[in-house]
């Protein structure tokens, strides 16, 4: 599969940046190190959803929302669209991505669901800042069954 | 030609006004203010199927005796206000537009940096002098 | 019920941007971390080294570069292929020593710092520095040493960006990683 160079070197600097998180915490810090990279993901979320949604006419409700997560949003960051999306009307939405770009890099070892959400809080950060520059808070998790597949639930948070 | 350009937080909080140099400052504060809720009214009324009516742009939100006051309102929940001057008789809609979205592109690039917090004021020097050019041409 | 996508961002411009971005959240981090200019710089360096390290074998295997024959034709490929491919700007190689041994990267537009206003009091941040250690990286891998630094920046208010390369050494004894 051909891929554009500059997307090479953007999965490069996020190995990196997970790898510095985790070099300067403790082996007891590991969810302070999730958080952190979270956070990152969040501020860079935030940015490119007011970049991406300049051209677009106003969203209807939270369903449009998320709808344009699943197709323009991770058309633009990874290339293609989530391959399933599902709600149960109450605020969960389950985004199925079935061959999850930061996944692919990792090998199929069994130790991958040690290394794989270190790899996944940093996209975790970038929904869960996107929505909120959306006007919806959320909580994201994110969840590995079978390498590289990979399931973001999305839980709406109503005040 | 603009006489105020405000940036309002998606929590109704101004982010950034500018005014040309004035003694009543507070009289464009105070239409700023007023604005809003003509703006939410105007985001409200929306029907949810009239697909046509969802431009960010929406228009003149107003006119007072002296001035004219129009709205924009990004996919965030910024709300962009700009006051002309009503003397000013030629100007077209599509003039307005294009200023908004003017400066809809400097915020973003201005929340794009990335020693901004978000909510915070705007304290950029590219993005005011994005807003200065808007207020100094004729 | 489906939305009218609207015009599609230009996915090789959103892939910058996404890469910008990251970059500058990860500087502010580190400025919070270390809150002294000197030891992000070094953080940066030493990231963009592990970059370089990796980067060069795509590179290698995506431009069908020859091997250079000396450092200008090394400067050339650096500025024509490496900088256009990875970051889709090419910067004008200029200022060699009379030696030979030393040139500059003239940077117009630098993409990592597009939206970046740097906040007051970090004069001796080097905003780019993942830049220098990437191009060290990167060169080591193919048996050359060299020193990569910042002389000018727009970011501080320069009218160009500019890199200096320096060549230190060819390293001939390195084994290059999978080579046999």
């Amino acid at each position: 599969m051909a891929q554009l160079s500059d997307a090479v070197l953007f999965e490069y600097l996020h190995i990196e940046i997970v790898g510095y998180i985790h070099r300067c915490a403790d082996e007891n810090e590991k969810d302070h190190c999730i958080a952190k990279l979270e956070s990152l993901g969040f501020r860079v979320g935030q940015s490119l959803v007011e970049r991406f949604t300049r051209e677009s006419t106003r969203f209807k409700d939270e369903l449009d929302t998320m709808k344009f997560i699943c197709k323009d949003f991770w058309n633009s960051v990874y290339r293609k669209q989530i391959d399933n999306l599902r709600t149960n009307h109450q605020g969960v939405y389950v985004l199925q991505d079935n061959k999850f770009r930061f996944l692919t890099q990792i090998s199929n070892g069994k130790q991958y669901m040690d290394v794989a959400p270190k790899f996944l809080a940093f996209p975790c950060g970038m929904i869960r800042g996107a929505l909120a520059n959306l006007g919806v808070n959320s909580v994201v998790t994110a969840e590995v069954s079978a390498m590289p597949a990979c399931k973001f639930q999305i839980q709406i948070q109503r005040t | 030609m603009a006489v105020c350009v405000a940036v309002i937080a998606k929590e109704n909080y101004p982010l950034f006004i500018k005014t040309i140099p004035t003694d009543n400052e507070l009289k464009f504060y105070y239409t700023v203010h007023t604005s809003l809720d003509v703006v939410e009214e105007k985001i409200s009324s929306v029907g949810k199927n009239t697909n046509d009516m969802r431009e960010l742009y929406l228009g003149l939100l107003y006119p007072t005796e002296d001035y004219k006051v129009y709205g924009y309102v990004t996919n965030t929940k910024v709300k962009f206000v700009i006051i002309m001057e009503s003397s000013n008789t030629n100007l077209r809609d599509n003039e307005i537009r294009s200023m908004f979205r003017k400066l809809h592109g400097a915020y973003s690039d201005m929340l794009c940096n990335p020693f901004y917090t978000p909510g915070e004021n705007i304290t950029s020097r590219s993005f005011e002098e994005v807003v200065l050019a808007m207020m100094q041409q004729d | 019920m489906s939305r009218q996508s609207s015009r599609a961002p230009d996915p090789r411009k959103v892939n910058g941007e996404l890469f910008t971005l990251t970059y500058g959240a990860l500087v502010a981090q580190l400025l919070k971390d270390y809150e002294d200019d000197d030891e992000v710089n070094r953080q940066l360096e030493k990231m963009g080294y592990n970059i370089g390290v990796r980067l060069i074998e795509d590179f290698l295997a995506r431009s069908n570069v020859s091997r250079c024959n000396d450092f200008r034709e090394t400067a050339d490929q650096i500025a024509k292929v490496a900088f256009k491919m990875y970051l889709g700007v090419t910067p004008v190689v200029s200022n060699w020593s009379a030696a030979g041994d030393e040139f500059s990267l003239l940077i117009e537009n630098n993409p990592l710092t597009d939206f970046v206003e740097l906040p007051d009091g970090h004069t001796d941040l080097n905003y780019s520095n993942l830049l220098c250690g990437a191009l060290k990286g990167a060169m080591e891998m193919v048996q050359m040493e060299v020193d990569v630094k910042f002389v000018q920046d727009q970011l501080k208010g320069d009218n160009i960006t500019e890199l200096r390369l320096k060549f230190i050494r060819r390293l001939e004894d390195a084994v290059p990683a999978g080579e046999d």
